[in-house]
């Protein structure tokens, strides 16, 4: 028994003594003399001596491990990275992502921590590369101008973008938010308080989502409401569309769908009906709010978003033909080195998301609601098809393909594009022309 | 898949033959192997062009029967009393055609006042005709001749103010189902356009373009932003998907058919193309493209399909209707 126990000692024990000694080789694995931590780097890396006077300083440069994350020796990696740049961080800092996130930092998920924080040292805390909202405003520029000029201006904005955002990833809401937008407007402005409840003409808006009329970087609009609002919101006569704040369903509409606008928009929604063709959703259920916001929007026309993301929401084939088309171009000009290559494969209408430009986004007499009958005239308001072809086109012109139709411009390309130049539908302009003059088909 | 069986066939008879040769076969057993390995390797072979379904171009519809234009015809519906009934939404009319001596001949013109712009047809088993205006979404009965009978305004129905038709269609028993987007909800009237039930639409749709009602009394919506089928069985009051989302084959979904088997046909509109799928949602296939040539869609819309099998398409960007039949 005896010796039984004293075997198990002597095992436990060399057990003990091989962990320590693949801890230290671990921890040493350059076998580094005690003194020779930094200390040895620095004596080459002079410049790093001034780095290191910064108030912040990454813990490993600061205990002299400068192997936690280069190798002295060799490396795969660009600087002598031990790892991938974009890896090596979440060596140490993992978590910084929470599981199941609502919205993350694209950055943080690129690994690309270097664009925010020096590896090694600064002078601004978690050795940020600048301080505060200078650093953000790198990126995110748009905003930083709109936060800059706006006269009324929010507050908890100017101390730091970090009291409302986590600079990685948020767990709870969308936008990096820390918290629910609700919750977390909530924390500073109390519904409850007499200013608040006469602002919001006695509404239990306690549960709405502010977002919908107020923007939170600040804006030209008193109560920083987006700068296009909707009259009866600027008018505070929510009763003109809800129902009175002590109903027991205050948010309620009065109507519903189109009906409800119908009110004021009469002319507008006449006209509209009076066309042939309309835009189905507009009569939807949802109605005029598929597209508008009812309250304030920072678009003009109240609408939801630009026409890319705004028709996009439903005609995302269109959208992504393009984008994928936009790549394409963008590759083959990368490709060409500089070389021109004739004839687009992207429409530059779709591109700068203005479909306007071509549709009727209400109704319209034509089909597809084009916004001109004749393909053709709603061309020449951008181009001068007479400059590039001199082929017959007009009513006159019967298409030889198809007796019921004439020759128009879209009768050789398409206007979505097809991944073919000058979007036409076939790959060689000879393709497509035979498809009308046979005689010259091989 | 046809090439593939081939290639096979090819293989296992090389095999076939060299132990044919090793084991001093005699010719009648070698030509009996051979005949039952192709009757084993042309079984799975069968059984797939059972599920193919393939179009093709019979006619194309270009006139009516003064030989003017039809104009970006958007309604298409057929009997099996050879009567086609086309609406030429351009044209603010509906135009008849009949089967005579192997082709489709145009008939008299069906144009009333209170109708302009026919986007959907229908016929019922007494061949009285119903449209849908898209400019006063409404929907009209007429008679076979064409004269105006009748508003059907979903009578009885609950919530009568939230009412606009985007599409209908009428069952063998002449019941009329009718998609109401703005009451996001489907509509069963009786024969006689009155109220019967309602079923709402499924959450979280993107918007329903169109519906179908299947040889079962399955009701089957077309959702265009979702690119999915949802369908109601007979007796039952909600929607469920059918189909997941099926962007892989089509682009922007807005009409859906079922034939008397129950196989679905979905109208790809920016594709210029038809999907088709099996009873229970399953890809079958997909036929036709985009182009003006006959045979080619253009901005199609509604289609329509008859016992016989033939399939008519209403090809609103070229102006035209075309004909097709299935081949297996």
């Amino acid at each position: 028994m005896k010796v039984k126990l004293k075997r198990s000692l002597i095992i436990l024990g060399m057990i003990l003594l091989l962990s320590i000694s693949l801890v230290y080789a671990q921890q040493n694995k350059f076998k580094l003399k005690p003194e020779a931590k930094g200390k040895l780097c620095l004596s080459c890396h002079e410049d790093f001596k001034e780095k290191l006077k910064n108030q912040f300083i990454h813990t490993p440069v600061k205990s002299g491990e400068c192997s936690e994350c280069h190798n002295p020796h060799t490396a795969g990696h660009g600087k002598l990275l031990d790892e991938d740049a974009n890896k090596i961080c979440s060596k140490c800092h993992e978590g910084i992502v929470p599981k199941d996130p609502k919205s993350t930092h694209k950055v943080v998920m690129e690994g690309n921590c270097v664009k925010c924080h020096d590896p090694h040292a600064s002078n601004n805390k978690f050795v940020l590369l600048k301080e505060g909202n200078a650093l953000c405003v790198e990126c995110h520029k748009n905003i930083g101008n709109a936060v800059t000029k706006a006269k009324f201006k929010h507050n908890p904005v100017e101390k730091g973008c970090m009291n409302c955002h986590a600079p990685h990833a948020s767990a709870k809401a969308k936008h990096l938010l820390k918290d629910d937008m609700v919750a977390l407007c909530l924390s500073c402005h109390k519904p409850d308080r007499p200013a608040f409840e006469k602002q919001h003409m006695n509404y239990p808006v306690a549960k709405s989502d502010c977002s919908s009329c107020h923007n939170a970087h600040g804006s030209d609009k008193a109560g920083i409401l987006f700068e296009n609002v909707h009259q009866p919101v600027a008018n505070k006569a929510c009763t003109q569309c809800h129902e009175s704040p002590s109903s027991s369903t205050p948010f309620n509409t009065k109507r519903a769908g189109y009906e409800l606008c119908r009110g004021c928009h009469s002319s507008m929604l006449n006209d509209t009906f009076n066309k042939n063709r309309i835009h189905w959703p507009l009569v939807d259920k949802t109605g005029c709010l598929n597209c508008h916001e009812p309250h304030a929007s920072k678009e003009k026309k109240l609408l939801l978003g630009n026409s890319k993301v705004l028709c996009g929401k439903c005609h995302s084939d269109t959208m992504e033909l393009q984008g994928k088309l936009a790549l394409k171009e963008s590759q083959e000009k990368a490709a060409t080195k500089g070389r021109v290559i004739k004839g687009s494969l992207t429409h530059n209408p779709i591109q700068e998301g203005s479909c306007e430009a071509c549709h009727s986004p209400h109704a319209s007499d034509s089909q597809l609601l084009l916004k001109q009958p004749s393909t053709i005239k709603l061309c020449e308001t951008c181009h001068d098809w007479s400059k590039h072809t001199s082929h017959p086109m007009g009513e006159k012109v019967v298409d030889s393909r198809n007796k019921n139709v004439t020759m128009q411009c879209l009768s050789c390309h398409r206007s979505h594009g097809t991944g073919y130049r000058y979007m036409i539908p076939f790959p060689m302009v000879t393709d497509l022309c035979v498809q009308c003059h046979k005689q010259y088909k091989k | 898949m046809q090439k593939w069986f081939r290639k096979s066939e090819c293989w296992k008879v090389g095999i076939l033959e060299h132990w044919a040769q090793c084991s001093n076969i005699t010719l009648f057993h070698y030509s009996s192997l051979i005949v039952f390995v192709i009757t084993i390797l042309s079984f799975p072979l069968q059984s797939f062009s059972a599920e193919t379904v393939k179009f093709r171009h019979v006619q194309s519809i270009y006139f009516d029967e003064k030989g003017g234009s039809l104009k970006q015809p958007e309604g298409i519906a057929s009997n099996d009393k050879s009567t086609l009934i086309v609406g030429d939404t351009g044209n603010d009319r509906l135009i008849q055609y009949t089967f005579q001596g192997n082709i489709w001949k145009p008939g008299a013109e069906m144009k009333v006042t209170q109708l302009t712009n026919p986007i959907r047809v229908q016929m019922n088993s007494k061949g009285e005709v119903y449209a849908l205006d898209g400019k006063k979404r409404r929907i009209i009965q007429l008679s076979p001749e064409g004269a105006f009978k009748n508003y059907i305004d979903a009578d009885g129905m609950p919530a009568a103010s939230t009412f606009v038709p985007k599409s209908f269609k009428l069952d063998p028993n002449n019941n009329i189902y009718i998609l109401d987007i703005f009451g996001a909800r489907v509509l069963l009237l009786n024969s006689e356009g009155k109220y019967q039930k309602q079923i709402p639409f499924p959450q979280g749709y993107g918007f329903f373009s169109d519906l179908s009602v299947d040889s079962k009394g399955s009701i089957l919506l077309i959702d265009s932003i979702k690119a999915m089928v949802f369908s109601a069985s007979k007796d039952s009051n909600s929607f469920s998907p059918l189909t997941k989302n099926l962007r892989e084959h089509l682009y922007f979904p807005t009409t859906i058919t079922a034939d008397n088997r129950g196989i679905i046909y979905i109208i790809d509109e920016n594709g210029g193309g038809v999907v088709i799928l099996g009873r229970d949602g399953s890809f079958m296939g997909r036929q036709l493209t985009m182009g003006w040539n006959e045979g080619l869609l253009y901005y199609p819309s509604q289609m329509s399909i008859n016992e016989k099998g033939e399939i008519f398409i209403a090809d609103r960007g070229n102006s035209r209707i075309q004909i097709f039949t299935i081949v297996k």
